[in-house]
Formats: C-alpha cells, sequence, structure tokens
C-alpha cells in the first residue's frame, strides 16, 4: 500500500525555519513507523535526519510527534495511525535538524533529580546487596521502566511554556529514588522538587501518561511526589 | 545553532492530547472568563454612566449569561476533580473515567441552567 508521509524538515544552513515536505512510499500495514522514514531516507531523500538506534522502544531515540501526538516511530504500526501520516519534532526544545532536537535541556533536568543511589551506610555483613522486599520493590517499579526519550517531557504544556520546569521524566526519575527503601537521599531530592520549577508546575493535564511508550502512570507518579513533598512522608 | 524551542499557542493548540488536555483548556478559558466578568462588573459599578449601562447590558444578556455560567460551572467542578484526585493520587490511574464522570455532572448541572436561562429570557 502507498503510505503518504508529510514530514517537518528543517536545515540550519538552508532553512530560516522549517517547512513541510511529503512523500509517497510503498509500505505494509505491519511496517512501524520507522520502517517508513528508513524507506524515506534510503529511497527518497537521503539528506532526511533522525535519531534510531534500538529499534525496539528500548533505547528512547526516536520519540516524535506521529499525527500530532509524542509517540516512538519504532513502536507505532501504520494499520494504527493510518496511510496518511504528519511527522514533526518533539515540541518544547531547539530542533537541530529535521526530527533531530537537542535533548540537553532535558538531561540538565534529569541530572538535577540526583538520578543515582545515595547510600553511605557500610554494606551489609555479607559485602553483597541490601535487601529489599517484594513490596518495597513494587512502590517504585513502574517508574524503573524510563527509556528518557523524552516524549512526555515535550508533550506537557507547562514544559513548553517555561523550560525551567524540570518536566515529567525528571520526576519519575526522582520517585524512582525517593521511594527506594535503600536509597537515604529523598529528603534532598524532595526538597529539589519543592521549588518553584518542581511539581507545582504541574497541572494534572494528563498528556505525559497519554504519551509514555513504556506505559508509565506518569502523572501518578508526579502526584505522590506531591504528596510525600506535602506530607513529608515516603 | 538550532530553531528556538518555542511553543507558539496554535502549534501547542495543535497537540492531540487525551480527553485532560481538554479540559485543561477549558479551564484555563474558564479562569479568563470569569476574571472578564469580574472586570466588567467592577469597572461598571465604577464608571457608572453611559459605558457602565452598557457593560452591565452585555454581561446581564442571555448570551453572555450561557457563557458565564459554562466558565463558573465547568472551571469548579474541573477544579474539584483535580482537588479529589491531587488528595488521593492512587485515584490517578483512573484519570480517563474521572473525565467521564466529570462531563457526567457537568452537562446535566449545566445543560438545566441553559434551560432556565433560555426560558427566562424567552418564555418570561
Ligand atoms: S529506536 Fe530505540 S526506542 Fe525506538
Amino acid at each position: 500500500m502507498d503510505v503518504t508521509i508529510k514530514i517537518l524538515r528543517y536545515s540550519p544552513e538552508k532553512d530560516e525555519r522549517g517547512h513541510y515536505e511529503t512523500y509517497t512510499v510503498e509500505a505494509h500495514e505491519n511496517d512501524r513507523v520507522l520502517d517508513v522514514l528508513e524507506l524515506v531516507k534510503g529511497h527518497k531523500d537521503g539528506s532526511l535526519a533522525f535519531r534510531r538506534s534500538c529499534a525496539h522502544g528500548v533505547c528512547g531515540s526516536d520519540a516524535m510527534r506521529i499525527n500530532g501526538k509524542n509517540r516512538l516511530a519504532c513502536k507505532t504500526l501504520i494499520r494504527d495511525v493510518g496511510t496518511t501520516l504528519t511527522i514533526e519534532p518533539l515540541l518544547g526544545l531547539p530542533i537541530k535538524k529535521d526530527l533531530i532536537v537537542d535533548m540537553e535541556p532535558f538531561f540538565d533536568n534529569y541530572k538535577k533529580m540526583l538520578p543515582y543511589f545515595i547510600n553511605d551506610d557500610p554494606l551489609p555483613a555479607d559485602g553483597r546487596e541490601r535487601l529489599q522486599t517484594p513490596e518495597q520493590r513494587a512502590r517504585f517499579d513502574d517508574t524503573t521502566k524510563c527509556i528518557m526519550c523524552a516524549a512526555c517531557t515535550t508533550a506537557c504544556p507547562s514544559y513548553w511554556a517555561n523550560d525551567e520546569y524540570y518536566g515529567p521524566a525528571a520526576i519519575v526519575n526522582a520517585h524512582r529514588f525517593v521511594f527506594d527503601s535503600r536509597d537515604q537521599a529523598a529528603d534532598l531530592r524532595l526538597q529539589i522538587l519543592a521549588e518553584t520549577d518542581g511539581t507545582a508546575r504541574c497541572h494534572t493535564i494528563y498528556n505525559c501518561t497519554d504519551a509514555c511508550p513504556r506505559g508509565i502512570q506518569v502523572t501518578k507518579a508526579i502526584g505522590e511526589v506531591k504528596m510525600a513533598i506535602m506530607t513529608g512522608k515516603v | 545553532m538550532g530553531l528556538s524551542r518555542n511553543v507558539s499557542l496554535p502549534t501547542a493548540l495543535r497537540y492531540r492530547g487525551p480527553a485532560g488536555y481538554l479540559t485543561f483548556i477549558l479551564h484555563r478559558i474558564g479562569g479568563l472568563g470569569m476574571a472578564l466578568f469580574i472586570s466588567m462588573h467592577i469597572l461598571a459599578s465604577f464608571v457608572g454612566g453611559g459605558l457602565g449601562e452598557f457593560l452591565n447590558a452585555v454581561y446581564e444578556s442571555w448570551i453572555f449569561q450561557i457563557f458565564i455560567f459554562f466558565c463558573v460551572f465547568f472551571h469548579a467542578i474541573n477544579g474539584l476533580r483535580i482537588v479529589i484526585l491531587d488528595l488521593f493520587p492512587k485515584l490517578l490511574e483512573h484519570q480517563t473515567q474521572a473525565i467521564w464522570i466529570e462531563w457526567a455532572v457537568f452537562i446535566p448541572l449545566y445543560g438545566f441552567a441553559v434551560f432556565t436561562i433560555l426560558k427566562t429570557a424567552f418564555g418570561g
């Protein structure tokens, strides 16, 4: 079947602003949007730029706006989105070229969450693992699934309006450590998130939850963090 | 170099968000609508005279009443939903259902208000 794909193109050398270009390629209904992009790049226009790596929804490289919503191109089938596609880069991050956005501001916000394990206690007597019960593990299971694709943060109107806002992805990653029974820096992270650019900028819009390719309950995680800030209990 | 990150209002409105995105937009319109109504009200009593009467006539007209009732009811009910969900984050898993319930409460309530306004305006 023929798939018509309209792509927002931008090249810093040639364009003042972006422009749309339309291509038609032959594809199968079980192909993914990423396959269609590869066909365009391979057969129609080699200058098309987009990120991809694993092609299996694991690395988080190819989040983009597909027919107006943030999706991973490698997890979106043609039969689910139709044969007329509009592909645009993520919103709220500077565009470097075509579908490639500058992820640096996104990672900067992530780093502010101290996204690493903090526990200064000496190791347990056997020198091996710090144990936790299945229930303690389940507490933050959902937020361990994040692949840092930025689909949630760049779907958030609060982030579009203000990139000082840490954004859903950063909060999800903070949640992963705040609710981990082995970690000892929950207070520190909650303090950071209680600042003006923290959870207070979340207006429970749910664009993030809808955009997450991993099905993480993003708004719920943010809600739990908000509650922890309010009550001081994790 | 790169293209700026700015997201214009039309681009933002074109984002195909879930049900919660629509309620978010309507919530903002509701808030702005109420601010408009209150400013008109204050201005009308402040300046008085011809302009005051004109403003009075505008916000007392049935069309404006239909608009302002939408703003107040929607803003209140949607706000209530968000407060409840914020207090019980576990419920956030059922956000879509919560929005359906919200519409189920809003539509009859607002429908009744519109019906009453129209009846008063045209039926006496
Ligand atoms: S290419 Fe790795 S997530 Fe899509």
